[in-house]
């Protein structure tokens, strides 16, 4: 049953592609995306009941390739459906439309296909797979710019999975089977010192996909590329970067013997301290966007690394948090782009009086990834710092003080004085205003009802300890202050700043920061 | 003997990385893949070693088309520049450049090396797989059973980025057009000796190339391996012709037409466990049909990818 | 330390191909090293549990104990496959950049891009 949700969406796209106009084709895009939440919801109600396995063509034994999906894969896929209906409503009137939805719908079939499968060589096919459409949609409209981060992004990217497949072979060699079940169960019995090898080699790809603190250069250019489509650069940063993320929690598990726990966390901390003063040093907000992006995931992967059950809910929650968020802030973003011609952050002003309801979103985007009370970030966060040791959630209120800083700069988009309209004004689209309100709506209602949709998608029975919860709350406005008096006396003059915006790593830079991270993996493992 | 190719294998490589000149750098790597492909069948793969070859010839044409083009067949632009100055510098120099990197590579390979897993080869799959692929899913070909049957999922995700890349192609180009006005001429230069060549050898190529896919199941070779030569045809004909008369739009419907077919017969016979079900007396029949079938399907979609490639690399990015 | 002389090769041609990815200036050579890790990582999975004297894997009734390891095989081919159509997706982005940049430099394509 699970391969139709992986066959659907490729063979829609071709067919799609070959038979239909454009008009058509959107329309009925917009139908089967419908469709798929639907059966999408329904493939999570039965995974609630107990792991769904399918064995592609009943062979016995590991001969074929399985597909599985458990509570956590079946979140992903639901959540899959969702921002793809979302995102392919906001570019309903995308132009080039058989190429765009051609191109959609393979990503959705393939990033779906990733979080199904069982087996490791098919990761390793879907993840190219993904890599050549994003690669083409991020260079889209041709753009100059978006052409070389597209071309740092496919060839970053395939130089990673060569490392992936490299580990790959040696684990193939030591297990003999490419089952990530059957492999987790060998690794449990073999020797540690045979595994080093293969754990660094496949880590260093899923780190990159994650956009781990050296390797994360690519990440800018690709989901801040100016000329992309908004939708895309939405996915991406949404949801796209959550497949490295759903990788990691995955081949953490297959290698638990060798799994380094305290060095990415503290490689979270790295990333997530060095993202969001990158991201406090822009002023062009899309590149805003996809910094924080990278400071939000390592606020994830240290969440995702505390040994304590509530941490790592908590982190789970966030990486939908942050779908919900930073969608709907990308999606803004293209509309404010387009409508104010501009990037520039201090050239925007008055959001909320020009476009009410798109400021409104963004206003409750904000709130949520800033963790304001009631809002979902603040959930999520304070069940991260619920779990960890005190000197870690104090690290962790330190990160989203940046947070904090960074969209306190975002957010002075949204006030002061709209400039005039001018002659040709931009029309702001009814859909796009309501996929960008509806995912702004969710950043709130997940927020009030926290602790219910954890026990409805994850089925862990949280709580919320009053007196702790008004201490964040307490923490928050403090940071708020405190944040604000950074933002004015030192983020918007600082030379130093200015100085961290011009850093950007080149394709060399990125391949020799491969190998550094992949030596300093190999030493974390090895030695300890 | 393969451990002498290994060496020639390193060499090349250490003297592509050694040479500037573009067009050399292609040449020595057209050697690189020929040495490969040969190390590849002395290690008992001949289905991937034909595949290499097959790959490599049209990976080095589209080089040569590209640094042609771009480069003039001169110095790679992006050495050229730096090295007028750098030529003239002293050793010191070069060494304190290239010392840096080095040092950091022989460092990651040191380590590498030091935390080599010393297992053996756990052979539990590769047992299994050749005991039961004559009865699971027919033929005599190992690989080909694996790769039609086993893990065919796998197979459709590459004949999918074979689609893709032909997307991405016709797309990314900076010709906007898909195809240039039919029955255009070329400019390339023939000698009559080669077009007198090609005109023997073209007509084998196809009969190969359908030879190949025949009997992808009992013998090395295979809907790709065959596919690639049935698109060596079409670029022979080309080269005798000189004529840009095959519309790649229809081509690239074509390609995708396939593609769809391949996946629903690959969901009716494999994923649905049809095979399981087939009366044992016909089981055999089924599964060659299968074979045949899936070996020709692919076969047509690799050959059409590759004329849609090698067109639009001649044809489109050579104006 | 109990390993395979085929590996070592391997191994080597990995780190030749990542050396010349971190020191190479032109577009064209980054591409071509890219291939190179390919075959570096594709020839390691072919040597993985091959002797001399083993056939490939094609016939009737064959012992496990005398062909070698097919899996290795069908995977590898998908492997080729995907790096031949990245290989041409890259040119032809290559291509394209060249039309506007008019030279292969990574560092010059880099600053012409960011203007």
């Amino acid at each position: 049953m699970l391969t139709y949700f992986v066959i659907v969406p490729v063979l829609t796209a071709v067919l799609l592609y070959l038979f239909s106009s454009a008009k058509s084709g959107r329309v009925l895009a917009i139908l089967i995306q419908t469709g798929f939440v639907g059966a999408a919801y329904y493939l999570f109600t039965l995974s609630r009941q107990g792991e769904i396995i399918t064995s592609i063509g009943n062979y016995g034994g590991i001969l074929g390739i399985y597909l599985r999906a458990d509570n956590l894969a079946a979140v992903f896929v639901l959540l899959t459906a969702i921002f793809f209906l979302l995102a392919s409503i906001y570019s309903f009137r995308e132009k080039d439309g058989s190429m765009f939805w051609f191109l959609i719908f393979i990503w959705q079939g393939a990033l779906i296909g990733l979080f199904l499968t069982r087996d490791f060589f098919n990761v390793f096919v879907l993840v190219e797979v993904v890599t050549m459409v994003v690669a083409v949609l991020i260079m889209f409209n041709r753009d100059t710019r978006s052409m070389y981060d597209g071309m740092i992004y496919l060839l970053v990217n395939i130089t990673a999975m060569k490392f992936f497949l490299f580990g790959l072979g040696y684990l193939y060699r030591l297990t003999g089977a490419l089952d990530m079940a059957t492999i987790t169960q060998v690794l449990s019995e073999a020797d540690r010192a045979d595994q080093i090898l293969p754990y660094a080699l496949i880590m260093t790809a899923v780190a990159l996909k994650c956009a781990l603190m050296p390797l994360f250069s690519w990440l800018p250019k690709a989901h801040g590329s100016p000329a992309a489509p908004p939708a895309v650069s939405a996915i991406l940063s949404g949801l796209h970067i959550k497949s490295g993320v759903y990788l990691f929690i995955r081949f953490q598990d297959v290698f638990a013997a060798v799994a380094a726990t305290e060095f990415f966390l503290v490689m979270g901390v790295v990333t997530g301290i060095i993202g969001f003063i990158m991201a406090m040093s822009q002023n062009d907000i899309k590149l805003i966007l996809a910094y924080s992006t990278i400071s939000q995931v390592g606020l994830i992967f240290v969440a995702l690394n505390i040994p304590d059950p509530y941490s790592y809910v908590g982190g789970l929650y966030h990486v939908i948090n942050h779908a919900l968020f930073k969608g709907c802030l990308f999606l803004g973003a293209g509309v404010i782009t387009k409508v104010y011609g501009t990037r520039d952050i201090y050239a925007i002003r008055g959001v909320l009086r020009r476009m009410p309801w798109i400021g409104a979103a963004t206003l409750m985007a904000v709130l949520g990834i800033a963790g304001a009370p009631f809002f979902n970030g603040s959930i999520s966060k304070y069940f991260m710092v619920a779990g960890a040791p005190e000197l870690i959630g104090w690290v962790m209120v330190f990160m989203s003080l940046g947070t904090i800083i960074v969209f306190i700069k975002y957010a002075t988009i949204l006030f002061g004085s709209a400039p005039k309209p001018s002659e040709k004004e931009y029309p702001i689209l009814p859909e796009q205003q309501f996929s960008i309100f509806v995912l702004g709506l969710l950043c709130c209602v997940t927020g009030i009802l926290g602790v219910q949709t954890i026990q409805f998608l994850f089925q862990t029975t949280v709580y919320v300890d009053f007196m702790g919860y008004l201490e964040k709350v307490l923490i928050f406005f403090i940071s708020l202050g405190v944040g604000y008096l950074i933002y004015k006396y030192f983020v918007k003059t600082s030379a130093l700043l200015r100085r961290v915006r011009a850093f950007e790593l080149g394709f060399r830079e990125i391949c020799a920061s491969m190998g550094v991270f992949f030596a300093m993996i190999l030493l974390a493992v090895g030695l300890a | 003997m393969i451990y002498a190719m290994l060496v020639f294998w390193i060499l090349t490589a250490l003297l592509i990385v050694k040479e500037r000149r573009a067009i050399r750098i292609i040449l020595y790597f057209g050697a690189f893949s020929f040495i490969t492909a040969i190390c590849f069948f002395l290690l008992g793969s001949p289905d991937v070693a034909m595949a290499e070859a097959a790959i490599s010839t049209f990976a080095t044409i589209f080089f040569v088309i590209c640094v042609e083009k771009y480069t003039n067949l001169q110095i790679d632009e992006a050495e050229k520049a730096s090295d007028r100055q750098e030529d003239k510098k002293p050793l010191t120099y070069h060494l304190k450049k290239f010392l840096p990197p080095l040092g950091f590579t022989v460092f990651l390979c040191a380590l590498f090396i030091h935390f080599l897993p010393d297992n053996t080869v756990n052979t539990f799959l590769k047992d299994q797989y050749v005991e039961r692929f004559a009865f699971d899913v027919g033929g005599e070909n190992a690989v080909t059973a694996i790769y039609l049957g086993y893990r065919v999922y796998d197979t459709l995700f590459e004949a999918l980025i074979l689609v893709i890349t032909v997307v991405a192609v016709s797309h990314m180009s900076w010709f906007d057009k898909t195809s240039v006005a039919d029955g255009r001429r070329s400019d390339i230069q023939r000698s009559g000796m080669a077009v007198f060549t090609i005109r023997i050898i073209a007509p084998i190529l196809l009969l190969f190339g359908v030879y190949l896919i025949m009997n992808g199941h009992i013998s090395p070779g295979g809907g790709f391996q065959g596919g690639v030569a049935i698109a060596s045809f079409f670029i022979c004909r080309y080269m005798i012709y000189n004529i840009y008369d095959i519309s790649i739009d229809k081509i690239i419907r074509a390609e995708k037409a396939v593609f769809v077919v391949a996946a629903l017969i690959a969901v009716a016979a494999i994923f649905l466990g049809v095979w399981a079900r087939v009366p044992a007396a016909y089981l055999d029949l089924y599964q060659g049909t299968y074979l045949l079938i899936m070996n020709a399907l692919i076969g047509v979609k690799v050959a059409c990818t590759f004329i849609v490639l090698f067109y639009r690399f001649v044809a489109i990015e050579r104006l | 330390m109990n390993f395979d002389i085929i590996e070592l090769f391997c191994i080597a041609m990995f780190f030749i191909a990542f050396f010349g990815l971190i020191t190479s200036k032109s577009m064209i050579k980054s591409v071509v090293f890219m291939s190179l890790m390919e075959m570096a990582v594709i020839m390691f999975f072919l040597s993985i549990g091959f002797r001399s004297g083993l056939f490939a894997p094609i016939g009737v009734n064959m012992n496990p104990d005398y062909v070698a390891d097919p899996l290795p095989q069908a995977l590898m081919i998908t492997a080729i496959i995907i790096g031949l159509s990245v290989t041409a997706v890259t040119l032809t982005m290559l291509m394209t950049l060249f039309r506007k940049h008019n030279t292969t430099d990574w560092e010059i394509v880099k600053k012409k891009s960011a203007e």
